[in-house]
């Protein structure tokens, strides 16, 4: 799972539709869908933009405001972006590990 | 995009109902492991990134974090196994 998914990269994509449905039924479905992935991705955006002012502050602030600091916020940024993509993987990696051996 | 009026979900047949349905635990189950992913990075970027003069990664940071949730998860199930063993 990468990082882009969580601001609606990933689209619903199923387009299996039953036959019976209205054309009017796919549009209210797919309207459906689509708002829920966005919230969805809000949700997810604005967790991550609160989990990395929190740890960032945390490393960078360490005294009163000054210009400096605002390079580091964005190294930190990057860091912790990078570091989401590693924890993810690693997280996949282990529940795909966990399901193929029968743990889950 | 117009809203969706209580009307439209009241007109959805059965087929598309349990298609919404469907979709629904899917997004559910991929949001439990997103917020997993934000919960871990949390804790991991806590205890790994030793320093932020740079915005990349070192080895040894990348190292500590995937052990880090390695760890993490060996932890939870140790502890779910501990808890079952007291009930």
């Amino acid at each position: 799972m990468a990082l882009s998914s969580i601001f609606g990269g990933a689209a619903p994509s199923q387009q299996q539709t039953a036959p019976a449905s209205t054309a009017k039924a796919v549009n209210v479905k797919e309207q459906l869908k689509t708002q829920i992935a966005q919230e969805l991705a809000v949700a997810n955006a604005s967790e991550l933009v609160n989990k990395v002012t929190e740890n960032c502050f945390e490393k960078c602030l360490t005294s009163p405001y000054s210009s400096g600091e605002e390079g580091c916020v964005d190294q930190c940024l990057a860091k912790y972006m990078r570091s989401w993509n590693v924890v993810s993987k690693a997280y996949v990696a282990r529940i795909q590990q966990a399901s193929t051996s029968g743990e889950i | 995009m117009s809203s969706i009026t209580q009307n439209d979900l009241a007109s959805l047949d059965d087929g598309s109902k349990k298609e919404i349905m469907n979709f629904l635990e899917s997004e559910n189950s991929k949001q439990k492991v997103q917020m997993s992913i934000h919960q871990f990075t949390n804790v991991c970027f806590k205890q790994c990134a030793t320093n932020v003069n740079n915005g990349n990664l070192s080895s040894q940071e990348e190292g500590c974090l995937k052990n880090c949730v390695n760890r993490f998860l060996d932890t939870n199930i140790r502890i779910v196994k501990g808890l079952q063993s007291i009930q």
